[in-house]
């Protein structure tokens, strides 16, 4: 349907500058989502491929064509809002015709439409009700509803789900992924949430500090994050990461321990990273590193330990299962696989 | 139908883009503030630089209106009633309005609702026409009060009298718009979240202490704005005197507030000229009190 | 009202409610006193009123004279003197309301070249003094051959600062941004999001500015004071000013004293009863300012 792409943009308010030098392709029909912790610039950069914000330098493309100077309904975008942003006084069935009937679309078009959507959504019992009658899950849906009628090139989403429930969250985001399957178009999503990220999205766009830090499948930022940043904010719970000084094929960590990790430390180590399921947890002597068990965390299918080390911090290991035989305060070992470790230089980049 | 079709389609351009929005709606108000407020301001500054001689029409004399205006002690006796009229009205109605909103809000009262629109209802009352029930009060012959005193075997005080006419008319502004200023406190001490009501029980505040520790410091914003128009409005005093001037001719002279005298020098004493540099000196003086009014508020506050 | 509630049975809460109760009842016999004494003064003839207690009746019931008198007096100018004040006040007020909607919706919902300076002005035109904006104003409509026009007296009083500010917060709180913007997304433009999206949105804010300039016109003085010098265009307020004059001066006989207080009673029953069915209106609308301001 859309291919979408952003050429060197930039966006300043005034003097701060919050999206510095963007480039970007999201392919025809894929499922992109912005993530990155608040402030990173993920709404901004969704409302500048919207057009509700105007781009400070570079240009927006759909499909080619620049859009930079259009404003959003000449985009032929669709956008879903977090507190879904319902015309209040409008039934579902005006608040979904709306955009049609600016349109200037034919009267039986428009009711063909909305028929169709809502019951696409099961909105078909709701369609004179005003939104304050719903809710929030059915409001969610008149949202999308509104979205699709416009059969637009392509959705926009800013963090639709982060109004819901954690349990109609869960609901959906199927839904959205299902809606995806079916219409085929393609879509953005902002959200902070990495899990949606991680479920939903061909690709992942991370953000921080107005700019791209990696652009990836989830799969691949799990399992070689660009760099440090990414690193930490994929995954749940967080890699770990320990700071280390190569001195030929051994490391030293930050508390004077050494460790020979073999041909493995380049010159500008500076820190390495494992995941919580990629740690051992070894009887007290053995592995590379030692510590005392601080908490448990029970969660029926995994068990995470998190084991204190001194002034190098504190380790998450993760189990599968129930593991019955630790408890706080008891001293174990760390074992890490050497060659499986993720390496980062002094500037945070990943060392290959 | 496809989504080429529909791009196909001539669509209606939006002409008012974001850009040109705010000011086509603030065209209209702006354009009557600019003709209305700042034009007439303007030429009435232009004019208070001018003085009409007795030959020759009239002519430029730059600052001269402003140094007479300023060494003009009819000018600066009526800045002095605004001033006494200010500190006797304002801290007895911002007083007695902070205290009925408190106990309203408070809920201890019965008929609460009716309390409190019926302390609003002389808002609604033209202040003219305010006025005119007052003098009729105040009239010793006719006035009820009056009445009442003699009635009680004593004699009540002339209201119109130079010694009771400042309290007079302070009165009918306290029964005109201490209502109003309640109803803003009640407002703003209803707009308190209950939660903060809730962690005080806990914390065993009694309702006393916490309308006067909690809630009342947490409006202090609101009485600052309110005080500050209590002050713009008593310095800009025209209306009462110059309705009671009927019945106390003796006491309120022309000159008795500088609005008072800035209207009479114009429509009695034809002195457009002089009387515009007298209404920029009251802008002045109005000015500086409510500046330093609210220097003095906002640096009590931040300590 | 939670904390009382609680302890509503303590004696110590019953006497402080009959307290204050009664501390509440005092000053509303303060205000009501004038009010009650405009209609006792308004059922007297003029001897009566010098003669009988000035706040109950007097045993001759002289309203319907009165009233007479009021409706006939000069030609039945009082009637005229009302329906001016309907009109100036009225079609002031919409003006009003409608222009400070617009303008509240620039200032709250847009950002653009001149805001902060165009709102600070607006806040700032609230210390000028009356003499200072009237006086010039009929210097520079009696040139233009203006005064003793209807439009000397609403043109100036469209512009209604107080009415911007209290609009400006209310949109601030009741139309969120998002909403504007998925009106943009629709594809609207921005007058059609204000005018089917927007303003039915703000109609509670735009009623309580209605009745806030209703009222500040149907009170005003001093402008149609200065504007107007035929007494057939005056509006109450001035007119009856005027009547009180001739009163007490003696020049119109003693007769007039009962009838400018029936005169009184009439121009305030309008605006009471106004005030009482629209209450819902103007106590929100006060809060909103108010808290905001």
């Amino acid at each position: 349907m859309a291919v979408i792409e952003l050429k060197d943009v930039r966006k300043a308010f005034g003097a701060v500058e919050v999206i510095g030098r963007v480039n970007l392709t999201v392919p025809d029909g894929a499922f992109v989502i912005f993530v990155g912790p608040s402030g990173s610039g993920k709404s901004t950069l969704l409302r500048l491929v919207a057009g509700l914000e105007d781009a400070t330098a570079g240009q927006v493309l759909i499909d080619g064509a620049d859009v930079t100077h259009m404003g959003p309904a000449e985009r032929q975008l669709s956008m879903v809002f977090q507190s879904y942003a319902l015309y209040p006084t409008k039934t579902v069935r005006q608040n979904m015709s709306f955009g049609l009937e600016v349109a200037r679309l034919p009267k039986d078009e428009i009711k063909a439409r909305v028929d169709r959507v809502a019951d696409i959504l099961k909105l078909g019992d709701y369609l004179d009700r005003k939104p304050r009658a719903l809710s929030g899950g059915q409001r969610q849906r008149v949202a999308i509803g509104r979205a699709i009628v416009r059969e637009p090139v392509a959705f926009l989403f800013d963090e639709p789900l982060s109004n819901l429930d954690a349990a109609l969250r869960v609901e959906m985001r199927v839904e959205i992924a299902k809606l995806h399957q079916r219409l085929g178009a393609t879509m953005i999503y902002v959200t902070h949430d990495q899990v949606e990220a991680m479920t939903l999205a061909d690709q992942i766009v991370v953000l921080d500090k107005g700019a791209i830090q990696q652009v990836g499948t989830p799969m691949e930022l799990y399992q070689r994050p660009a760099n440090l940043f990414v690193a930490q904010f994929i995954g749940s719970p967080k890699m770990n990461v320990l700071e280390v000084r190569p001195e030929g094929s051994t490391v030293t960590f930050a508390d004077g321990n050494r460790t020979d990790f073999g041909a493995l430390a380049p010159a500008t180590l500076s820190h390495i990273g494992f995941r919580p399921e990629e740690v051992e947890l070894l009887a007290e002597g053995q592995g590379h590193l030692q510590g005392t068990v601080e908490v448990v965390e029970r969660l029926g299918s995994d068990t995470f330990a998190h084991v204190a080390l001194g002034m190098l911090g504190t380790v998450t290991v993760r189990m599968p299962g129930n593991v019955l035989n630790i408890a706080p305060g008891q001293r174990v070992g760390l074992g890490l696989d050497v060659t499986q470790l993720h390496l980062f230089a002094s500037d945070g980049t990943r060392l290959s | 139908m496809t989504e080429r079709e529909i791009r196909a389609r001539p669509r209606n351009r939006v002409i008012v883009n974001k850009t040109v929005a705010p000011y086509l709606f603030l065209a209209p108000f702006m354009l009557l503030f600019i003709a209305f407020l700042i034009v007439p301001l303007i030429y009435a500054f232009d004019i208070s630089l001018y003085k009409k001689a007795m030959v020759g029409g009239v002519k430029f004399v730059g600052t001269d209106n402003y140094v007479k205006a300023f060494a003009d002690p009819k000018f600066w006796e009526g800045v002095g009633v605004l001033f006494k009229f200010a500190f006797l009205q304002i801290p007895v109605m911002i007083g007695t309005a902070l205290v009925f909103a408190l106990i309203l809000d408070s809920g201890v009262v019965w008929a609460k609702a009716f309390f409190r629109v019926s302390f609003f209802i002389p808002y609604a009352v033209p202040a003219v026409i305010a006025t005119l029930i007052w003098s009729y009060l105040y009239g010793p012959a006719y006035g009820p009060i009056g009445q009442t005193a003699r009635f009680l075997g004593f004699e009540a005080p002339d209201f119109v009298s130079a010694k009771w006419i400042l309290g007079s008319i302070a009165n009918i502004a306290q029964w005109e718009y201490m209502g109003y200023n309640m109803i803003i406190y009640f407002a703003a001490l209803q707009a308190i979240p209950t939660d903060l009501e809730e962690a005080s029980v806990v914390d065993g505040a009694s309702a006393f202490a916490f309308a006067t520790r909690i809630k009342l410091p947490m409006i202090v914003p609101t009485i600052i704005v309110t005080v500050v128009f209590s002050i713009i409005g008593s310095l800009q005093l025209f209306t009462e005197p110059f309705l009671i001037q009927n019945m106390a001719r003796s006491i309120i002279n022309s000159n008795y507030t500088p609005n008072y005298y800035a209207y009479t020098l114009t429509f009695v004493g034809q002195q457009p000229n002089y009387a515009a540099a007298i209404s920029f000196l009251l802008g002045g003086v109005i000015a500086v009190v409510s500046y330093a009014f609210m220097l003095l508020a906002n640096r009590r506050i931040d300590r | 009202m939670s904390i009382v509630g609680k302890t509503s049975t303590s004696p110590k809460f019953r006497r402080n409610r009959w307290l204050l109760t009664g501390v509440l009842s005092l000053y509303f016999l303060y205000t009501f006193m004038p009010l009650f004494y405009v209609i006792t003064a308004a059922t007297k003839s003029n001897q009566d009123l010098f003669s009988t207690f000035g706040l109950w009746f007097a045993p001759d019931f002289n309203l319907w004279d009165n009233l007479h008198t009021l409706f006939t007096i000069q030609d039945g100018i009082f009637l005229k003197w009302m329906g001016n004040t309907a009109y100036y006040s009225s079609i002031s007020a919409a003006g009003a309301a409608l222009f400070s909607t617009f303008a509240g919706y620039a200032f709250a919902k847009y950002s653009f070249l001149g805001k902060k300076l165009m709102f600070a002005l607006v806040l700032g035109a609230v210390m000028i003094p009356q003499t200072a904006l009237v006086i010039p104003m009929f210097l520079m409509l009696s040139k233009l051959g203006l005064t003793n026009t209807a439009f000397a007296v609403i043109l100036p009083s469209l512009v209604f600062p107080p009415g911007v500010f209290l609009m400006r917060a209310y949109i601030d709180d009741a139309i969120s941004n998002e909403l504007i913007e998925a009106g943009r997304m629709d594809g609207a433009g921005e007058v059609h999001i204000f005018s089917s999206i927007a303003f039915r949105l703000l109609m509670p804010g735009f009623t309580t500015v209605l009745i806030l300039a209703f009222v500040a016109n149907w009170n005003n003085y001093f402008l149609p004071l200065v504007m107007l010098n035929k007494p057939d265009m005056f509006p109450i307020t001035v007119g009856l000013a005027q009547l009180y004059s001739t009163a007490i001066s003696g020049t119109g006989g003693v007769l007039l004293f009962t009838v400018v207080m029936t005169g009184a009673l009439v121009s305030i029953v309008p605006v009471i009863a106004a005030f009482l069915i629209m209450q819902r209106f103007w106590q929100g609308g006060l809060g909103a300012g108010g808290v905001k301001a």
